[in-house]
């Protein structure tokens, strides 16, 4: 009894492990169905209760006009999204379409589990050009993007009102930026602060390098910056962190998966521009504005657009057929695009684009990326192997720097002993 | 004749006649098929994936590509990996804090209820009911939102005067709120040292009570060794299952193991180094040397309890 106790213990990775090794069947033929025998293929996406809304809607829109097909939908949270998948890798069992991430498309897209989209038809011809890269692995089509997104700041009027405080006219320095963030955690009275420590954010780090001119990863997938230019960052924040200017990281644990902005504790974000609707839906704020990222340099804002997500199928998938008739519905479709809005960012296809009505906050949105679009630089590929894991450490010793557990020596020197480790690994 | 050497064995010692060798051989045959269901699920589902597991630890494995054999690397490189020290560091600490105080409570709670009185089949399922529910997803769910910011707890402990704010996401309260949750947890070691305590003669506590003993007398004179093969057997399982916690750590953390890595268990950290971080080699690596450890420590409890373990009919 006691030892098949003991042995519970590798079973688990064991069989995970096993189940892996097993997974090398071949793909079975393309597979159709019909109105009175339908095919069902399952569809999973990252999100929150504002996107799951939308996504069903837009399923059943599409079940509507495709009597053939059924789509299973299922969704979490970002997070855990990546595990899920890693597991369902392991197991050849991944979903047959799914919404993707630029982070982690070598992972899947070189390792052979995503279906070359190339072999199947969806129509690209309203997509800019520019952008399709993005999705492409080795001339290969591996994805999809539905649409655009761009790093923004974020700040709730009504509640910069409420302190008396001036709304940014989006122009700013760092110190300008931090000088805000002070004011609002001085005036916010310990109920409001100015933000989550934005310098544990990746992208917002990777758009500060490109505004020095600095590339984040080599052509040949080595770093790109040297651990200085890591503690240069982590010292932006060092005089804010511990004050009202941030919000503790104790609130923002117990938070998760919430974000604080959301949960009106924090009157600003640094985030993707396609977060307003999740924003607005989590906070019930009336209104939310964004302006761009603060540079010292003010011709230089290192921004640019990115797929904020693609659509990919399985590799493994029995139905491409379908599955290639639910993506191009889902990029191309203007009545898609009238159920996003810009939830999942400004639609990248122009036929999408064309066919919706921005009003309100999603005008915001789109009108954010046309005023910025002078500062815009290419859109990143996708980058290298493990890089999704990378940007969750950052998070991760961000964190731990936030704690004060580790200063911003050791937590450059802790975060780029992991980065040297993982890209040695998939050398 | 091919048959397993107990049987042979047995055969040649009861009697050598060929006649009653055929019957044991069909014996044997009949025997071995009741056995196959069970044998084939342990080689399939537990040996095969075992002997797996152990190989892939030699291996680079990222669960895409083949295994790429590397040898001890995965063992050595563990003893330099931080967060790798720091989730031993944190399941040490729950084990040893965790178990004893989980069977303390156990122990406690069965004496009460060991007593005749009017209700106890009430107390005994009341008391057992969170063990049965403890391991689930929801109880975690439920654990996270008590001990958040302005939970329950934080709110109960705040009307004394203790403003600890929540626990959740303070990495000097996560521990104790761990160890909370497992202690709560202590029903099925109280249902086992209930039965335990139902054992024993009261002839003993009669006769200790002539002698003029006192209830501390007794505990200690005659319920402790008559209970210890109870409590070595508790001892034992709570232990190994202390090692294993896993869903409650990655629900209440996020499957992150934060706050500051407060909470980054043993088995969590090897579930986000298979399939976080694809690191499948270095997760076997790791499933092995906890098997290993966890033997070591049942070998050393079992080698210890010969002094403080009394059989009743022991001349000890």
């Amino acid at each position: 009894m006691i030892n098949r106790r003991n042995f519970l213990t590798t079973v688990a990775i064991g069989t995970a492990s096993a189940a892996a090794l097993a997974a090398c069947g071949s793909p079975a033929p393309s597979q159709t169905g019909s109105a009175e025998n339908p095919v069902t293929i399952n569809y999973t996406w990252w999100g929150n209760d504002d996107r799951a809304e939308r996504t069903r809607k837009a399923i059943a829109l599409f079940e509507g006009k495709n009597k053939d097909i059924k789509v299973n939908g299922n969704f979490t949270d970002f997070g855990g999204y990546w595990q899920k998948r890693a597991t369902e890798a392991a197991g050849g069992g991944l979903p047959d379409v799914m919404q993707w991430d630029l982070s982690y498309m070598r992972d899947y897209g070189q390792r052979n589990q995503l279906l070359d989209l190339g072999t199947v038809k969806i129509n690209t011809d309203a997509f800019d050009k520019s952008l399709l890269p993005s999705g492409q692995i080795r001339g290969k089509t591996y994805g999809i993007p539905t649409s655009t997104n761009a790093f923004a700041v974020y700040y709730d009027p009504a509640k910069l009102a409420s302190l008396g405080i001036a709304e940014p006219d989006g122009t700013w320095t760092y110190k300008e930026y931090n000088d805000f963030l002070a004011e609002v955690g001085a005036k916010g009275n310990g109920a409001l602060f100015g933000a989550t420590d934005y310098t544990g954010v990746w992208w917002m780090f990777n758009i500060w390098l490109r505004q020095n001119n600095i590339e984040a990863f080599t052509e040949d997938g080595k770093l790109g910056f040297s651990r200085d230019d890591l503690k240069k960052w982590w010292n932006q924040t060092a005089a804010l962190r511990g004050t009202p200017a941030i919000v503790s990281e104790e609130r923002v644990t117990q938070l998760a998966p919430k974000s604080p902005f959301g949960s009106n504790v924090t009157a600003t974000e640094v985030t993707w521009d396609n977060f307003m609707a999740g924003y607005l839906g989590d906070s019930g704020a009336k209104e939310l504005k964004l302006v761009p990222v603060p540079s010292d340099d003010p011709d230089n804002l290192g921004l640019f657009l990115k797929p904020s997500m693609l659509m990919v199928a399985s590799a493994k998938t029995k139905y491409k057929d379908a599955a290639a008739r639910f993506i191009d519905f889902m990029v191309n479709d203007p009545e898609v695009g009238q159920i996003f809005k810009t939830s999942r960012g400004v639609p990248a296809s122009k036929t999408q684009r064309d066919g919706t009505t921005f009003e309100g906050t999603d005008k915001l949105v789109v009108d954010y990326e046309k005023s910025i679009e002078k500062y815009l630089k290419d859109a990143p590929e996708p980058p290298i192997v493990g890089f999704g894991t990378l940007e969750t450490s950052f998070k991760r010793v961000s964190s731990d720097l936030n704690y004060g557990k580790l200063t911003i020596d050791g937590a450059a020197d802790a975060w780029f002993k992991e980065a040297e480790d993982l890209i040695k690994q998939n050398a | 004749m091919t048959q397993s050497p107990t049987l042979s064995r047995r055969s040649t010692q009861s009697a050598p006649a060929p006649r009653k060798s055929k019957r044991s051989g069909a014996d044997a045959r009949a025997g071995y098929t009741f056995l196959f269901p069970w044998l084939l699920g342990f080689i399939v589902l537990t040996l095969g994936p075992m002997v797996s597991s152990l190989y892939l630890s030699f291996t680079n494995y990222n669960l895409f590509d083949p295994p790429k054999w590397i040898g001890l690397d995965n063992y050595a490189t563990m003893f330099q990996d931080e967060r790798f020290l720091q989730s031993v560091g944190v399941t040490v600490g729950y084990v040893v804090f965790g178990t004893p105080l989980k069977l303390a409570a156990a122990l406690a709670v069965a004496m009460l209820l060991n007593s005749k009185r009017k209700g106890q089949g009430f107390y005994r399922s009341a008391f057992y009911a969170p063990s049965l529910i403890g391991a689930s997803v929801s109880i975690a769910i439920v654990w996270k939102a008590m001990f958040g910011d302005s939970g329950p707890v934080d709110q109960g402990l705040s009307f004394f005067g203790i403003n600890l704010g929540g626990w959740v996401g303070n990495p000097a309260m996560t521990m104790p709120m761990f160890i909370l949750l497992t202690v709560w947890q202590f029903g099925a070691p109280m249902v086992i040292f209930l039965a335990g305590l139902k054992q024993i003669p009261n002839e003993l506590y009669e006769a200790a009570s002539m002698d003029g003993a006192g209830p501390v007398r007794k505990f200690f004179n005659i319920t402790w060794p008559m209970l210890s093969p109870v409590v070595f057997f508790n001892l034992l399982m709570e232990t190994i299952h202390a090692f294993q916690i896993f869903s409650s750590a990655y629900i209440i953390s996020n499957g992150e193991g934060g706050p500051a890595g407060s909470t980054l268990f043993y088995t969590l950290y090897l579930y986000l180094r298979g399939f976080s971080d694809f690191r499948m080699g270095y997760a076997s690596a790791m499933a092995w040397l906890l098997l290993i450890v966890v033997g070591l420590i049942t070998l050393v409890i079992f080698r210890t309890s010969k002094s403080w373990v009394h059989y009743s009919g022991d001349s000890k």
